[in-house]
């Protein structure tokens, strides 16, 4: 491989370089700017405008809570299934695998959708819950924040069991053994070694789950409705109906800038830990 | 049996149609140190398993200073185990690995700091406390490992390959250290090995297990000088065989009938048996053939090939073409060639006797 | 096991048995309700039909649309499989710095949001004056398939031993028909499941594509988002289910390709 300089090697990434540089940095730059100019030039007006009025702290607020509240579940419901599937073998991990990938790979309109029909006031959640005698009457649970955040958490799962799995699978499992054998019981167990060897798992899942409830668009539209707004629904309404871009543009960098901000400060946890040990 | 720290009774243990343990009996005495040697699939590795409560036996009982811990968990034990692989916690300092199972019990701060501290100094890894476990070399990991187990004053201590993952060189030293350290703690200790040497030097009991049983258990000495069965023989050291059958016993010198001639040993055999005749090659003395041997057992052969082993000399001899018999050597006799014709020669004790032909 | 472990490993796989279910769900749903009779979403449905499917020759504009989609999604994964490619092999054998972060920065679409992607572009492709929508949609496409390309590429040409480019060398290859004959079949497999995951975030796209579409060049997202809140009827759930089986055909090429674990390990 003498023959190859090093610099004719960069240039192959040039073509992909210099578009992704056209056609995404700069847009999302000029994106950026242009909420910081109002009609006189460099201000923060927009953001001043956009933060006094009451309504929009709802929005955000509703944007953070629904993303959180749907991580957590994800993260319940997640985290013993990561590590059910990393025991598993053979066909039952194909049955498991398959039931995670073949979601994750179908669209998301698709399954927003489906769940539209899920949430029903005769659909399969209500039927079960009459069923079961936990509800007396059918209700309606599509266009509610439960309805809402079940749809999100079943369609976000997937991003919160494999990260949590591709590190649970790396543990060597002689590693409970020896806890059990220094005399540790399975509590202790849990929390000083299964929890803290799988942190970075946990970490990077509820950061990509977090980040892409808050930044969902289809899944709220069609499961809660206009009533209830959050940063990407409110986004898209000022773009699309109602017309208003300077709100459009302020709500997008406020967006873009909380899902920075959720990126940053996972690589900040996972460096911190890595620091550690 | 008052004083056995570790008692096996009866051990079986099957997975699906294959039974790796077929009734094992095992009694460690107080502060002793044994050897579970014997290749891989022979059940050692199950039976330490059993004992450390990482797997249920399908029948029999494990005592534990008398007590009965057949169906206790293994945090409830108190047996200590040194992991082939070591099994450190990745996300702790090496400080931290040894505290792990003092801070699982209610002991206060200030005494696990100094269990720590006494055990990393036994150990010689003080200046590596708040280190990383990556990056510590193998044999720096093995000893985090034993210091891990011993903090916790297990009653036992139980080794599993500790040394498979070492180089020869560190692990002949390992094995001195270890010894050492194991000494000044002075803890029952049960090491599971496929390798011979490492048995034999740290041993004072060996159990050579075959098959789920265990086949003799005894000091190291007598494991290589008397071995009870063919397979001890054939697992442990290396030995000369030769076929023949048994002919009449005289004077309490039974004679065997071979290839080589006339050979005699001690032990009483029905006339008429297949045996197998095998002696430890460094006990067979050689001398020149015109020369008279005193030794009761004597054979002639010809020197076919010498392989130069370092500290020692591999001689192969043939009879007849179609025998090899090994005979090891310090050095080379004077006037001894390739080709030459040679007087092998051994005592009556060196004589061991097995049933069945050679296969 | 203690009694306390048992317990906790049957509700660990008791959870995982009920999230197989959750997960399979709205597949499940679709698929039922799309062989129904009744317009009405009831599951079970009162009687079996295909009458869905037979609608969706009816349904104004679905060709042209899926037409659209479909070039889409293949123009802009091949395009971003060669730069991406490329560009791979760049930060895996060159030797110049900011490597990592250009690597980080090549997959970085990934993690912004889509919607904003999509109005950066919006106001971009304005003020350059771009109003062809079908151009729009593919420049914007791969901004969302070329991650997906530099991804997996990258992470398998990491695995590459590229001795064996030297060694096709030595059996007196030029430089370039030996990556030609050993590189580009060694990562076969990579440039097909990065096809496919690319492909099918194209086509699933709607947060970039909303942006860009209007009454006559819709991609298939858009068209079903419409469907959606215009006139909600098992007509989606068909061709729901038809992508359905789309991704279980492609699933099953990757899983020749690479296998089932493989795959989860490039998510």
């Amino acid at each position: 491989m003498s023959d190859r300089t090093p610099d004719r090697v960069a240039l192959l990434a040039l073509p992909a370089l210099v578009y992704m540089v056209i056609v995404f940095a700069i847009p999302v730059m000029v994106l950026i700017g242009r909420s910081f100019f109002g009609p006189s030039g460099l201000s923060v007006t927009p953001y001043i405008d956009f933060l006094s009025d009451g309504f929009n702290w709802r929005v955000i607020f509703n944007t953070l809570r629904t993303a959180a509240l749907t991580t957590l579940v994800c993260l319940v419901i997640g985290y013993p299934t990561a590590l059910a599937l990393s025991w598993s073998k053979g066909f039952v991990q194909a049955i498991m695998l398959v039931a995670i990938i073949l979601p994750l790979s179908v669209g998301v309109i698709v399954k927003a959708f489906a769940w539209q029909i899920v949430l029903r006031r005769d659909g399969i959640v209500a039927s079960l819950l009459m069923a079961t005698g936990v509800w007396d009457e059918p209700k309606l649970l599509l266009f509610t924040e439960t309805g809402l955040v079940l749809g999100a958490a079943n369609i976000f799962l997937p991003f919160m069991i494999l990260p949590i799995y591709s590190v649970l699978k790396l543990i060597d499992p002689s590693l409970q053994h020896a806890a059990a054998t220094l005399g540790a019981p399975p509590v202790y167990r849990f929390f000083r070694l299964s929890l803290p060897l799988a942190a970075s798992g946990i970490i990077s899942g509820c950061s990509i789950v977090f980040s892409l409830a808050t930044s969902m668009y289809v899944i709220p539209s069609l499961l809660i409705g206009d009533r209830y707004q959050t940063l990407p629904t409110l986004t898209a309404r000022a773009f699309l109906l109602m017309r208003n871009e300077r709100l459009g543009s302020t709500t997008a960098t406020i967006l873009l800038f909380l899902t920075i901000a959720i990126v940053m400060l996972t690589a900040w946890l996972v460096r911190r830990r890595e620091v550690q040990t | 049996m008052q004083n056995s720290v570790l008692e096996v009774a009866g051990a079986e243990k099957a997975f699906g149609s294959t039974t790796v343990l077929s009734g094992v009996d095992l009694a460690v005495e107080n502060g002793e140190f044994i050897s579970l040697l014997g290749p891989s699939g022979c059940g050692k590795t199950t039976l330490l398993r059993i004992v450390a409560g990482l797997l249920s036996a399908d029948r029999g009982t494990v005592k534990l200073s008398g007590a009965d811990i057949t169906g206790l968990p293994t945090h409830m034990r108190g047996v200590g185990v040194v992991f082939q692989n070591y099994a450190l916690f990745p996300h702790l300092t090496v400080a931290q690995n040894v505290a792990f199972g003092l801070k699982a019990q209610q002991i206060s701060a200030g005494d696990i700091r100094a269990t720590v501290a006494k055990y990393l100094d036994l150990v010689q890894l003080t200046s590596m406390a708040d280190r990383p476990i990556r990056g510590l070399s193998g044999g720096q990991q093995q000893r985090v490992a034993v210091a891990r187990a011993l903090a916790v004053s297990p009653k036992l201590l139980l080794l599993d390959e500790p040394f498979s993952a070492l180089d020869r060189k560190l692990r002949e030293l390992m094995q001195i250290e270890l010894k050492r350290i194991l000494r000044e703690v002075g803890i029952t200790t049960v090491l599971v090995t496929h390798d011979q040497e490492e048995a034999l030097v740290m041993s004072d009991r060996i159990a050579v297990m075959n098959k789920g049983a265990i086949e003799q258990f005894a000091a190291p000495g007598l494991i290589y000088q008397k071995p009870a069965s063919r397979f001890v023989l054939d697992f442990v050291g290396h030995s000369t065989r030769i076929a023949g059958t048994t002919a009449k016993t005289t004077d309490g010198l039974l004679a065997i009938e071979t290839a080589f001639g006339t050979l005699h040993a001690q032990s009483g055999y029905i006339p008429g048996s297949p045996v197998t005749v095998a002696i430890r090659p460094e006990r067979i003395s050689m001398s020149m053939a015109q020369e008279t041997p005193p030794s009761v057992n004597v054979l002639s052969a010809r020197l076919t090939d010498i392989i130069f082993q370092g500290s020692k000399y591999h001689l192969l001899f043939e009879n007849q073409g179609d025998s090899h018999l090994l005979v090891e050597a310090g050095r080379i006799p004077e006037g001894m060639a390739v080709g030459a014709n040679v007087h092998l020669h051994w005592s009556l004790e060196d004589t061991l006797v097995f049933p069945g032909a050679q296969e | 096991m203690t009694a306390t472990e048992r317990i906790w490993t049957f509700v660990t796989c008791l959870v995982a048995t009920l999230v197989v279910v959750f997960l399979a769900t709205p597949l499940v749903v679709t698929i039922l309700t799309s062989f129904g009779s009744s317009s009405l979403f009831t599951l079970p449905p009162p009687s079996w039909s295909v009458r869905w499917y037979q609608r969706l020759t009816s349904v104004r504009g679905l060709g042209s649309t899926l037409l659209v989609s479909v070039e889409i999604a293949a123009l802009s994964t091949f395009s971003s499989i060669v730069i991406g490619g490329l560009a791979s092999i760049a930060l895996v054998r060159g030797r110049f710095p900011g490597r990592t972060a250009i690597g980080t920065f090549l997959t970085s679409p990934l993690m912004l949001p889509g919607l904003v992607i999509g109005i950066a572009l919006l106001q971009a492709f304005r003020f350059a004056g771009l109003r062809d929508v079908w151009t729009s949609l593919l420049l914007a496409h791969m901004i969302v398939t070329l991650p997906y390309a530099v991804r997996t590429i990258y992470s398998s040409l990491l695995l590459f031993d590229f001795t064996l480019v030297e060694a096709a060398r030595t059996l007196g290859c030029s430089p370039m028909q030996a990556y030609i004959r050993v590189l580009i079949p060694a990562l076969a497999p990579a440039f097909i499941t990065s096809g496919i995951f690319a492909f099918l975030a194209s086509m699933d796209n709607y947060a970039v594509s909303i942006f860009f579409t209007d009454a006559w060049t819709k991609t298939l997202p858009i068209m079903m988002l419409n469907l959606a809140e215009e006139q909600p009827d098992p007509t989606i759930a068909a061709i729901s289910s038809l992508l359905i089986g789309l991704v279980l055909i492609f699933l099953i090429i990757c899983d020749r390709a690479i296998g089932l674990r493989r795959i989860v390990d490039q998510h």
